[in-house]
């Protein structure tokens, strides 16, 4: 347990260090302060928002911000491995006593807290934001809507970044990983009608459509669609782990 | 009885019951259809300095990154410190510091940082431990300095801070000296011969620059074809299969060969007339009584030099004068 917190506090600094980091998270405050002013400049009702935390909680699922941050964690996801090949680092990397495996979970687990601080930015300036434009009051009710709501943006991009790490992993390129990564985003939106299509990732990805309106597809469900997800995550790292494990490091 | 014998107790004998450092046995890779490296086997001992040479394509870097678990083994093991890298990969690797090709850091992060990485993926590297190896390498300046803004000497220098960071059994390093001049060359050769004294690490070194590996290695490998080809151990008297080679140079050539024929242990070998030089072998305890015999003849004694074979005609004569790597 002791290795691992190291490990991960290891890949945390990796990827902070660079200056680079900082761009993906400005980008995110301004792009969601941007989105808000829209909002409240030329698009939706002010009495008919309600409240700045309902606001929140629209913004946070992946028809929001969410759809941002799933881009955003791709783009970090998929440098996390193949950096270390690009630097020649993996050679630094793999001759330690710690197994392969250790090692893609500490880089998995740091994927997770990207994400995770990526949703806590959303929510904070989206609070701050929407309680400027909307009023900051916000019902209990409300609140547990951006909790769920979060729950599903979270879900959202950890899906595709966990396939962009798998891509990463078997590609050893950060080019290859962000493509295939966000063309998966964009299938997101596209429904093929047939039957076989609700088995597909995409339209699984997003679990926030069963709040509003029906299935996308007959016979899916809510938990048929976190099913078929966790089947495809687990797929991608098992996949991951088969050949980061073997791989002869040149 | 050769003198030198007696002055240099043979480091081998004592070690022998010891447990290699590193083991390779029958050691074999194959990548497609091609066999990189074939059932090679080998041993580094304690304190030893191994230089491993091979010409281009020999498989040395194959041999290298299988010994650090970057390459997978077809067939054999390799051991170190008793523990196989295949089976107890993490046991045996925890003996293990090495630089392979360049040594690579987070150009983006500070030396210090980089140490620190290292440090945390090991069980037992304390600060002050981080202290002691960069003042061992006389790192303090550059520490907190982006690794970008390194020449390649001070990268050089803290790859090998990092490999000793976890005090290591067996150093492995691929390339040493490349791209040092000759002040860092010469200062790394020190210093491993040096940590290989003191600290008895065992450090096998892969190198292209043959004479390199003269002054620094008490023993070589040569490999070719990804086989073995010879064993050779520098500058230890007792596994010389020959004496000392000697020329010397004198005023009356054809007089002293008659003078050296007659002498039992001096083996002559030619007489280069022009030159005014005899070519002989003779072991260290006999040169009293050769150059007593000369005087008392009147024949005048110029000089004399020990003609040494270099490692580099040897391993052109064992490598079949294939093109050095």
């Amino acid at each position: 347990m002791r290795n691992m917190t190291a490990l991960v506090q290891n890949e945390w600094l990796k990827l902070t260090k660079k200056k680079s980091f900082w761009v993906s998270p400005a980008l995110l405050v301004a792009i969601t302060g941007l989105v808000t002013f829209m909002l409240y400049k030329f698009g939706t009702d002010v009495e008919e928002m309600g409240s700045g935390v309902a606001y929140m909680a629209g913004m946070l699922g992946a028809s929001g911000m969410g759809q941002f941050i799933a881009i955003l964690s791709v783009v970090a996801t998929s440098g996390i491995i193949a950096q270390e090949y690009a630097q020649g680092t993996i050679k630094f990397l793999l001759i330690r006593s710690r197994s392969r495996g250790e090692i893609l979970i500490s880089k998995y687990l740091v994927v997770l807290l990207y994400i995770l601080m990526m949703m806590a930015i959303a929510a904070v300036v989206l609070f701050i934001v929407g309680g400027m434009a909307f009023g900051f009051g916000g019902t209990g009710e409300q609140w547990i809507a951006v909790l769920k709501q979060a729950t599903y943006g979270f879900v959202y991009s950890l899906v595709y970044a966990s396939f962009a790490f798998m891509i990463g992993v078997l590609t050893r390129s950060t080019g290859v990983a962000i493509g295939v990564g966000l063309t998966g985003t964009m299938f997101g939106g596209i429904l093929i009608y047939k039957d076989f299509y609700k088995y597909v990732l995409f339209p699984n990805a997003d679990l926030s459509v069963y709040g509003n309106m029906g299935p996308p597809l007959p016979g899916m469900t809510l938990g048929f669609s976190i099913l078929v997800l966790v089947v495809y995550v687990a797929l991608f790292l098992v996949a991951g782990y088969t050949v980061f494990r073997r791989r002869d490091v040149a | 009885m050769n003198l030198e014998q007696t002055n240099h107790p043979n480091s081998s004998q004592q070690v022998s019951h010891e447990q290699p450092v590193l083991m390779l046995d029958q050691v074999t890779k194959r990548i497609g259809k091609k066999t990189i490296v074939d059932r090679l086997s080998f041993e580094v001992r304690r304190g030893e300095i191994v230089g491993l040479l091979g010409p281009n394509g020999a498989g040395k870097t194959t041999a290298i990154r299988m010994m650090t678990g970057l390459f997978t083994i077809n067939e054999g093991d390799i051991r170190i410190a008793g523990q196989s890298i295949r089976k107890q990969f993490k046991q045996a690797i925890v003996h293990v510091g090495g630089i392979i090709e360049n040594p690579e850091f987070y150009p983006y992060m500070s030396g210090f940082d980089n140490l620190k990485q290292a440090a945390r993926m090991t069980d037992n590297v304390t600060d002050a431990r981080i202290t002691e190896v960069i003042s061992l390498l006389g790192l303090q300046e550059a520490l907190h300095k982006k690794v970008k803004a390194y020449s390649l000497g001070m990268r050089q220098r803290l790859g090998i801070a990092q490999a000793l960071l976890d005090r290591p059994k067996l150093l492995i390093l691929d390339e040493p000296t490349n791209g040092l001049d000759p002040a860092g060359i010469r200062e790394m050769r020190d210093y491993l011969k040096k940590i290989a004294q003191s600290e008895g690490i065992a450090i096998l070194v892969s190198s292209h620059l043959l004479s390199e590996v003269e002054q620094m290695c008490t023993r070589v490998v040569i490999i070719q074809n990804g086989k073995l080809v010879t064993e050779h151990n520098i500058g230890d008297p007792k596994n010389a299969t020959l004496l000392p080679e000697l020329r010397i140079r004198v005023d009356r050539p054809s007089a002293a060969v008659q003078i050296l024929k007659k002498l039992e242990p001096v083996q002559m070998i030619e007489v280069k007339e022009d030159a005014s030089e005899l070519v002989c072998r003779v072991a260290d305890a006999d040169m009293p009584t050769l150059i007593d015999a000369l005087r008392e003849a009147d024949v005048v004694v110029y000089r004399i030099a020990e003609s040494k074979k270099s490692l580099e005609d040897e391993f052109l004569q064992w490598t079949g004068g294939n093109q050095i790597a």
